[in-house]
């Protein structure tokens, strides 16, 4: 897809979920259009025990839209990579099911998001989590490598889904699996709502 | 769009109220709007 067929301007569409994304990652307690944290995950049908279990820094700036190990679980030993892995909430929860033997690839360009998960991760001491500076677009992650890709609210806010599709498909191995949430609406949109970059994020 | 980029076994779960009492939530109950959880796989 050509930039010209695009409903809005890709880079000002990531300028504006960067500043969105940065509030969420310092200062995750105000009000937000959405829900996050701990209510958000328990909302969404997240294992009560494996949340409880995460530090309250680990939860806090969670802002996803849905589950994306509703439908299916990772299994032990697995590599996966999270795109859009924002405060690393479910890179966190991926890493549990994967286990020591298995690996985590977060990819996210909010370098605040980057910072926070970085720290969550060294001090929970998970060795198989890794957070990686990206664009869904364009995945810093080798062709074939990932057995899952998971994703949680991000690809509605990209402005060229067909690509991070693709991008998806090139980094998972034949046979591997795309697990991912995010909203759908059974509404049409009007055109000028899709131009309008502000109804993106708000 | 999933099937055209060559995922297959396409699997879409039940829709999560995402917005339900947030700020949000009007904009989202304009355009019915819901999360959903996705599966497919790479031949």
């Amino acid at each position: 897809m050509t930039m010209a067929a695009l409903p809005v301007d890709p880079e000002a569409l990531r300028e504006q979920v960067r500043e969105k994304y940065r509030d969420v990652a310092v200062d995750p307690h105000r009000t937000f259009h959405f829900h996050t944290g701990r209510r958000l995950a328990a909302r969404l049908g997240y294992d009560e025990a494996v949340v409880d279990a995460l530090p309250e820094r680990a939860v806090e700036s969670f802002a996803g839209v849905g589950n994306p190990f509703a439908l299916r679980a990772l299994a032990p030993g697995e590599r996966a990579v999270d795109v859009g892995s924002g405060g690393g909430f479910d890179s966190f929860i991926a890493a549990s099911q994967v286990g020591g033997g298995g690996r985590v690839v977060g990819v996210d360009m909010t370098p605040e998001m980057l910072k926070k998960s970085r720290q969550t991760a060294e001090a929970l001491e998970l060795r198989q989590v890794e957070f990686r500076e990206g664009l869904a677009e364009a995945l810093p992650v080798e062709d074939g490598w990932a057995d899952v890709v998971i994703s949680n609210g991000v690809i509605n806010l990209c402005a060229d889904k067909r690509t991070v599709f693709q991008e998806i498909r090139r980094v998972l191995r034949p046979g591997g699996r795309l697990q991912f949430a995010d909203i759908a609406n059974g509404r049409p949109v009007p055109p000028d709502a899709m131009r309008d970059i502000d109804l993106w994020t708000g | 769009m999933l099937e055209d980029i060559g995922f297959t076994d396409v699997i879409i779960g039940e829709p999560a109220d995402t917005f339900g009492g947030a700020t949000g939530e009007t904009n989202a109950r304009a355009f019915d709007v819901y999360g959903y959880g996705f599966l497919a796989y790479r031949p």
